[in-house]
């Protein structure tokens, strides 16, 4: 049978892009950012699983990404196709049978680092190498619309995090903040990848700020490397920032080291702070403030109002007021931390004399891997309740007296992690209070975040290497699957 | 009972593929772009005649696109070059090692995409050619989105592929090349809708059909009546004829230059 190629007249007409009003609307059938929603709730609306059936799920396929170590990305999901990345790379898979539809590699990218995933818009899919640059591809073909460099590894800057699609911009960010960099986020045309604006996380010579640094306010750090949230009747964009460098060695670098360790609010077509609230002043424990700052209107102390959630890796859990960047309330997250006996009115920390990193090493908890970290928590608007994974862990934090050297990967000592036990988390945001918590077994690993679902079911992942659905009223086990 | 009637399938799996390398050398030469334009010379001196200017093959064989079982490594060339294959027609050569390195690290990047290796065409006048209507590429092919969508994507292309490569797959578009993620396909369904466009998958189970719009069509076999592929490229086949060797060197020169790092061998 002979094939006519150019005879074909198509009917149908092109599948529907992806507005910004379709990102507003948050998830349904679509999962359109690296949080599924603007307010960083990663919460879908949909009822299918339910704590009564979540017992008889079953695996539907297994797609084996390439040269996967340790993926980081969260998938987006729209119109029946899962895009997934991994280092300098996209698929595209048909969520029904787990197929191929299409990959892009980059095979010439100058760096290999994690990627946590990609941003939609239009007939585009957004993703940035580790080399820096941001790359658009025909959503349905995996055709290269653009790929534009918006910044250099000479300078030390690497990047990792999912872009964030808002309006006609796409917000990157940056990392590279352990080996010294100036940190910094930028907002670049979803067309062309044109620069829109550029906002530094660590103030130039004699700006605001500047003071709060010594010589090294050059190669601060503040990296970027975490996706944000975004208020569209604030037009306010939530990031928070990294540790300052070199990591362990504050000595070399007095003052709160601003922003460093801390939340951002942003003006999203200027790039201009509204506010700044810093978590960790002076960080010495490389206790970087990437973790979620979930946005949820609650009532508080009585009145309604808008709110910033964030629970930090040094082992705190904030409440703030999103319009003013006002300071609500900071409690404790873990049981173990010994670096500071509370949070001030301010909201600083109340610090504990003596847990500094040391020559011989000091022990302190949380760990550096902090009491919870990037993966991603889950904020629940019928539980009211928000779900976090969290680390019991301490560890021996170590100075170095080494001369500090840029891009050297130096950073200014060195840190264990001794044992830990990973435990499921579900906090009342207005209390700090625990409602209840899952416990686990296994290697104090941590690097899995949560998602919610209307009808009451937490999914997970375990410590020990499981999925798992966990009721979202009661804490109790509802079903697992072992993958390895 | 008919209903799915399988037209086809010959092309080999992974029948070929190029830049197959067992090993990389450690040797200064490699990467070197001055060892690399030594070679360059020596190479169209000595071997140019027999594998082809840009090494596609001739007498000799093809040194770029390698059958996966035969791969070539540094080493291997290093002695084919030295000792030629005795009992066939590949002489043995007597060029010192410095020579033979350089020889070795051409034939190393000549494997290697082609925008890191000099061409020799017009770059702007291959432009033309590719928009052009005569060889009407862009009806198929996109190129930083500009461009049709049934043929695979050419704007990293010479960041991706040997030059050889490339020139192959516009000459001689049904030789030995692997289809599957490109086959032109109609699927009959059984709603009696048709869909026509490149699968850009499929298994027995489900396939995933991209039509000339642009859109997807997940489909799942069982849904499916009939299904027809195409035994042939859907490139047109006779680009040797249509365009002459001037216009073909021209286009290749302006797809080497299709790269999104930055073109050269120096750029590495
Ligand atoms: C007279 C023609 C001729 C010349 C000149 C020649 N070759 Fe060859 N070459 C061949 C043939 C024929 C073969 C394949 C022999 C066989 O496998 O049967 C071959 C094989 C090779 C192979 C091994 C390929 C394989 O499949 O393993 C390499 C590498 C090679 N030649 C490199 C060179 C280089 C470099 C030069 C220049 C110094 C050169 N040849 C000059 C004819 C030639
Ligand atoms: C009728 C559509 C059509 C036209 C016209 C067409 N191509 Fe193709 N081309 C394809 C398809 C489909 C493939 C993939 C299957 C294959 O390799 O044969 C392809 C493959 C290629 C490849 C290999 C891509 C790779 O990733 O290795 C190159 C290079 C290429 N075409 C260049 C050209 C150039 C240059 C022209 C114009 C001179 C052209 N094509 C015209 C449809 C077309």
């Amino acid at each position: 049978m002979r094939f006519i190629f150019l005879a074909l007249a198509l009917s149908s007409a092109l599948s529907a892009q992806v507005a910004y009003e379709d990102i507003l609307k948050g998830p349904g059938s679509n999962w359109l950012t690296y949080a599924g929603s603007y307010n960083g709730w990663r919460h879908t609306p949909n009822t299918q699983i339910t704590p009564e059936n979540a017992g008889s799920l079953v695996p539907k396929w297994v797609y084996r990404v390439p040269n996967a170590r340790g993926l980081q990305t969260s998938p987006l999901a729209h119109d029946g196709v899962l895009y997934v990345t991994n280092t300098n790379s996209v698929y595209a898979l048909d969520a029904r049978s787990g197929r191929l539809i299409w990959s892009y590699v980059d095979s010439r990218a100058e760096r290999q680092s994690p990627n946590r995933g990609a941003a939609i818009l239009g007939d585009k899919v957004y993703f940035i190498t580790s080399d820096n640059y941001l790359t658009a591809l025909d959503r349905s073909t995996g055709a290269v619309i653009f790929s534009k460099q918006y910044a250099r590894l000479e300078d030390g800057v690497s990047s990792s995090s999912a872009p964030l699609a808002v309006k006609d911009k796409i917000i990157v960010g940056s990392s590279g903040g352990d080996s010294g960099v100036r940190g910094f986020l930028a907002a670049l045309d979803a067309e062309t990848g044109e620069e829109v604006w550029r906002t530094y996380t660590i103030p130039a010579h004699g700006e605001p700020g500047s003071e709060t640094w010594g010589d090294l306010i050059d190669w601060g750090g503040g990296a970027t490397w975490l996706s944000g949230t975004f208020d569209p009747q604030l037009n306010t964009l939530y990031w928070t920032t990294g540790n300052a460098w070199p990591d362990f060695n504050g000595k070399v670098r007095p003052g709160d080291n601003l922003y460093t360790s801390s939340l951002l609010a942003l003006d999203v077509d200027t790039g201009k702070f509204t506010w700044h609230f810093q978590f960790t002043p002076h960080d010495t424990h490389d206790w970087d403030a990437q973790s979620w700052p979930m946005l949820v209107d609650l009532d508080w102390k009585g009145s309604p109002r808008k709110l910033v959630l964030h629970a930090n890796r040094n082992g705190f859990f904030y409440v703030l007021d999103r319009v003013t960047g006002e300071f609500l309330s900071g409690t404790q997250l873990t049981d173990n931390v010994t670096w500071a006996s509370g949070i001030d009115a301010k909201g600083r920390p109340i610090l504990i004399e003596g847990k500094e990193p040391t020559l011989e090493g000091n022990w302190v908890c949380p760990s550096v891997k902090g009491a919870t970290n990037w993966m991603g928590q889950t904020f629940h608007p019928g539980t009211g309740l928000i779900y976090i994974l969290t680390l019991e862990q301490c560890g021996w934090f170590n100075l170095s007296e080494q001369e500090p050297v840029p891009m050297k990967n130096f950073p200014g000592g060195g840190a264990t992690e001794e044992g830990g036990q990973v435990i499921l988390r579900a906090i009342d945001p207005t209390t700090g209070k625990r409602a209840w918590e899952y416990p686990m077994t296994g290697y104090g690993r941590m690097w899995t975040g949560t998602v919610s679902t209307a009808s009451g079911v937490i999914i997970t992942g375990d410590d020990a290497g499981q999925l798992a659905a966990i009721d979202a009223k009661s804490g109790s086990h509802l079903w697992n699957l072992n993958l390895g | 009972m008919k209903t799915c009637l399988w037209v086809l399938l010959f092309a080999l799996p992974l029948a070929a593929q190029h830049g197959r390398y067992e090993s990389e050398s450690t040797n200064p030469a490699i990467g070197d772009p001055v060892a690399i334009a030594a070679g360059s010379e020596l190479y169209l001196r000595s071997c140019a005649g027999c594998h082809g200017p840009d090494g596609s093959g001739g007498r000799g064989p093809n040194l770029v696109q390698r059958p996966m079982w035969h791969p070539l490594s540094d080493e291997a060339i290093f002695t084919t070059v030295r000792n030629g294959l005795p009992g066939a027609d590949m002489p043995p050569t007597n060029l010192s090692d410095d020579e033979t390195w350089q020889l070795v690290a051409f034939i190393h990047a000549l494997i290697g995409p082609a925008a890191e290796n000099p061409t020799a065409g017009d770059v702007t006048a291959g432009e033309a050619v590719f928009w052009g209507s005569t060889a009407g590429c862009s009806n198929c092919h996109a190129i930083h989105g500009k461009g049709g969508k049934i043929g695979p994507d050419l704007t990293n292309i010479g960041g991706l592929r040997p030059l050889a490569v490339i020139k192959k797959a516009i000459v001689k578009p049904s030789d030995e090349l692997y289809y599957l993620g490109n086959e032109s396909v109609t699927a009959k369904l059984r709603n009696g809708e048709t869909v026509r466009g490149i699968a850009k998958n499929r298994d027995i189970y489900s396939i995933q059909i991209i039509d000339r719009a642009g859109k997807l069509h997940l489909l799942a076999m069982n849904d499916i009546a009939e299904l027809e592929i195409l035994q042939r490229s859907p490139m047109p086949g006779d680009y040797a004829e249509r365009l002459t060797a001037q216009e073909l060197e021209n286009l290749l020169a302006f797809l080497a230059h299709q790269t999104l790092r930055p073109a050269g061998p120096e750029a590495k």
